[in-house]
């Protein structure tokens, strides 16, 4: 039940704010409001984004379902950013895809109430029942009564004793504005250069630093000698930061002109780290899975490298750290927490540290570690300004975090069909070290096993201990997993001889969601009328969600080129279609990309590759047509982020091995991949 | 050090800055136009992508001193209300996922459709080659590109 001091009514000022407290958003106790949505005295509409948005369009969705559920148009809502705030939001965090399955609920409600409020006080106006009234395009409409403007009745409204209100959502099957196509908010400043990001953050008097980095691994500053890049112009102060030595510059190419003039000598870590070794070392350390029931039929290994996250937007703060205060713009996916950190880092009140999260460039997974923030407070601390630290593109893809490297081991007991009727899968991998929880093998399980297939079997994770900083990235080890998985289960279909799809449909329960959505693809896909031509398919549910995608591959002068991707998603009310399909689209370009070359190595203690001509990541002209049909159901609103991108991986290099009739043993593929 | 003479987005500028520093920071240090990106800033990535003599060029591997004398262009500069048709087909396929990448990838759109106002798809795979998009827009960039061509035209 709504309680009177859910609201904050700034009663001078005449505007309606709803701010609902929302206690699956919130920290245990101390339950404060947590989601806002404001009318202001001459109807303006401002909705609170609780998280922040790195790509993923959650202020449009956001926007959406305010709109929605106040009935006005979609350019009707303004969207504002929340500031990093952990009592009030809870977890701010975006990641695992969890954004939407937690505030799509609680954000409707706060728009519904607000709309509920206004047609109760047209009502009370005009001495009329409430249920005669309708909200309607900024409007509350009566059939004898000229209408009213929001405007009009915010005061009013914002008067109320919400408790003497009831308040109902909009049913979907009246959706005007959820569920249908609409654009990204911000896309009109994206176009025009106005879209401001991390990188884009101007303050009076700030500074800029890079950071001379490692040479090799775990290496740290031994001598350094900063008499030359102290005498380069612009050049402030040169300042020891965790990860090696910043140079602090009025400009960003004076700070790279003294980065360059700077002499350090390294010591410590490890020079001779290689990743063809670790890659060895993974495959020794496999750990061993309980007997087969039965002869074996079919056992495979697959080997995967290090993938760094390289957003487009590299990492970037800007901190203004004052001795009893400290502000920062960070593009980050978890400004709550942050604030929680620089509190503790800094010995302040979290109420004197406002962190703004800025729009990212891309995230993946890499936003949600704090590391270059505190470069930068590090930085503004040490010369008492504020200061931006900016990492070159080399500086990303060589000191990132990585997505572990891992070796698979699968086998399998078939009956007389060539079905698959038991399998073990054997997982070599490292911890992430970014994320302490996965040191558990049982949490690296969670996250990566999610075969849905009735088979039974064992999976069983061995870890050893990471030799380098390894994160998050994208769907995390179900990347790996599934990949593994669906790769093996297509050499098994080959070698029973099934039609990949038939193969699992047998393998998955009549009526089941999976199901439905491989059905709806491969009619899609014309799969049966296109034999001829080297296909992959495979499905993955998690996240609340079910995808089955279909790639088409042919050879261009002996070179893999996907053709095409189909993929047939449920992910429940698609509340924003063009967002759903969007994510789809950027999970096969990852898949793309990583399946079909790019990689990290490691060689003499560092990471070879330095920018994206040496990684790889595809561009336009190896981009396949991709077609995403998103199928309905009345499965409650799944996540989506990460979810196309195991299944796709999968169902690329399924087809690759097809065209080429080389199996598929790792990736990227028909690499050595250490 | 010198003072360079900068004529970016119709007007004229002076920068006092080495020689050799990347025009890409003066237009963002400097001039404040922080459309174009930096994303690697050795001319891999398309990210910082704008005009000069309405040719596309990467400001990142260009000097202040080899900027002056030429007509820059930034997105900013593209038009006054963001409605150059390459911007308007950007917005109508909603093509961004993140954005960071979109201004360098509409300016090389807009070079491109100067010389060829129907691009085959080959045009555009040779044109955009360059112009890493992290987020994969490429398929909605493609039909995008296609769409300005339309719109260029004066077909609705
Ligand atoms: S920043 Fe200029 S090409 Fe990458
Ligand atoms: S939209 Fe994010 S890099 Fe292109």
């Amino acid at each position: 039940m709504l309680g009177r001091r859910s609201f904050l009514t700034a009663a001078g000022l005449g505007a309606l704010v709803v701010a609902l407290p929302v206690p699956a958003l919130a920290d245990a106790e101390g339950l404060v409001p947590n989601v806002f949505v404001r009318l202001d005295a001459d109807g303006r509409i401002t909705a609170t984004a609780p998280r922040p948005d790195s790509g993923q369009g959650v202020r449009t969705v956001v926007a959406m379902l305010v709109a929605e559920e106040l009935a006005v148009d979609l350019d009707a809502v303004r969207v504002e950013q929340a500031l990093g705030d952990p009592v009030r939001y809870g977890s701010q965090a975006v990641g695992n895809s969890v954004t939407l399955r937690q505030t799509t609920e609680p954000l409707r409600r706060a728009a519904a109430t607000a709309r509920c409020l206004l047609v109760a006080a047209a009502a009370d106006r005009w001495g009329v029942p409430r249920e005669d009234c309708r909200a309607r395009n900024g409007f509350v409409t009566h059939p004898r009564h000229r209408r009213l403007p929001y405007a009009a009745l915010v005061a009013d409204a914002a008067a109320l004793d919400p408790t003497t209100v009831a308040v109902t959502l909009t049913p979907q099957a009246e959706w005007r504005v959820l569920g249908r196509e609409a654009g990204r908010i911000d896309a009109h400043d994206i176009v025009t250069g106005k879209a401001r990001y991390g990188i884009d953050v101007a303050r009076p008097g700030l500074l800029t630093a890079v950071v001379a980095r490692p040479p090799w691994i775990g290496a740290v500053p031994d001598v350094v000698d900063d008499s030359a890049a102290r005498a380069v112009a612009g050049v402030a102060d040169v300042v020891r930061v965790a990860a090696g030595i910043a140079v602090v510059a009025g400009s960003a190419p004076a700070a790279l002109r003294g980065r360059a003039a700077l002499r350090v000598t390294w010591t410590g870590g490890t020079p001779t780290a290689d990743s063809r070794v670790w890659l060895e070392d993974l495959a020794a350390a496999l750990p061993a899975t309980g007997p087969a029931p039965g002869p074996v039929a079919l056992e495979a290994e697959y080997r995967l490298p290090l993938l760094a996250h390289a957003p487009m937007e590299p990492m970037n703060a800007t901190a203004d750290v004052r001795p009893d205060s400290a502000s920062l713009w960070v593009p980050t996916q978890d400004p709550g927490r942050l604030r929680t950190l620089l509190a503790q880092t800094l010995g302040l009140d979290p109420a004197m540290i406002r962190v703004e999260p800025t729009l990212a460039g891309g995230a993946f997974g890499r936003r949600i570690e704090t590391d270059y923030v505190l470069e930068a407070v590090a930085c503004s601390r040490a010369v008492g300004a504020p200061v931006k630290v900016l990492w070159t593109r080399d500086d990303d893809t060589r000191h990132d975090s990585y997505r572990p490297m891992s070796v698979h081991r699968l086998s399998a007991v078939v009956d007389a069909e060539g079905l698959p009727t038991w399998r073990s899968h054997a997982v070599s991998t490292w911890p992430l070290t970014t994320a302490p929880p996965f040191a558990n093998p049982a949490v690296v399980k969670g996250s990566g096993d999610h075969f849905p297939y009735t088979v039974p079997g064992a999976v069983t994770v061995g870890l050893t201990p990471a030799p380098l900083r390894t994160a998050y990235w994208r769907a995390v080890y179900a990347g790996q997993f599934g990949y593994a998985e669906e790769c093996f289960l297509s050499a098994l279909g080959d070698r029973g001889g099934w039609d990949q799809v038939a193969l699992r449909r047998r393998l998955l329960p009549p009526e089941s969601r999976l199901r439905r959505v491989l059905d709806v693809a491969a009619n899609r896909a014309r799969w049966s009328a296109s034999r001829k031509r080297a296909r992959g398919v495979a499905c993955h549910l998690d996240y609340g969600s079910a995808i089955a995608v279909i790639a088409v591959v042919e050879l261009e002068d002996g070179v893999p080129r996907v053709r095409k991707v189909t993929a047939a998603v449920d992910v429940g009310p698609a509340l924003h279609p063009s967002g759903v399909r969007a994510q789809v689209e950027g999970c096969v370009m990852d898949a793309v990309s990583t399946v079909l070359g790019a990689r990290i190595t490691v060689r003499d203690g560092q990471v070879v590759q330095s920018s994206f001509r040496d990684y790889p990541w595809a561009r336009i002209d190896r981009a396949p047509d991709v077609d995403v049909v998103l199928v309905p159901s009345d499965a409650p609103i799944g996540g989506l982020g990460e979810l196309a991108y195991p299944p796709a991986a999968a169902a690329i290099a399924s087809a690759v091995a097809v065209a080429t009739g080389r199996p598929v043993t790792g990736m990227p593929v028909n690499t050595d991949v250490g | 050090m010198g003072t360079h003479r900068l004529r970016v987005n119709g007007s004229w500028h002076e920068v006092d800055l080495p020689d050799d520093t990347p025009l890409l920071w003066a237009l963002r240090e400097d001039l404040g136009l922080t459309g174009p990106k930096y994303g690697c800033g050795v001319g891999a990535c398309g990210a910082c992508t704008s005009i000069v003599d309405g040719s596309a060029f990467r400001p990142c591997t260009t000097s202040v001193a080899d900027a002056v004398g030429g007509d820059i262009t930034t997105i900013e500069g593209l038009s006054r209300r963001g409605d150059h048709p390459v911007q308007r087909a950007w917005v109508e396929q909603d093509v961004a996922q993140c954005g960071y990448c979109q201004p360098g990838q509409i300016m090389t759109t807009v070079a491109l459709l100067a010389e060829h106002p129907d691009p085959s798809d080959e045009d555009i795979d040779e044109a955009l080659r360059d112009n890493v998009c992290r987020c994969g827009t490429y398929a909605r960039i493609r039909v995008a590109v296609k769409r300005a061509a339309c719109l260029a035209r004066g077909e609705r």
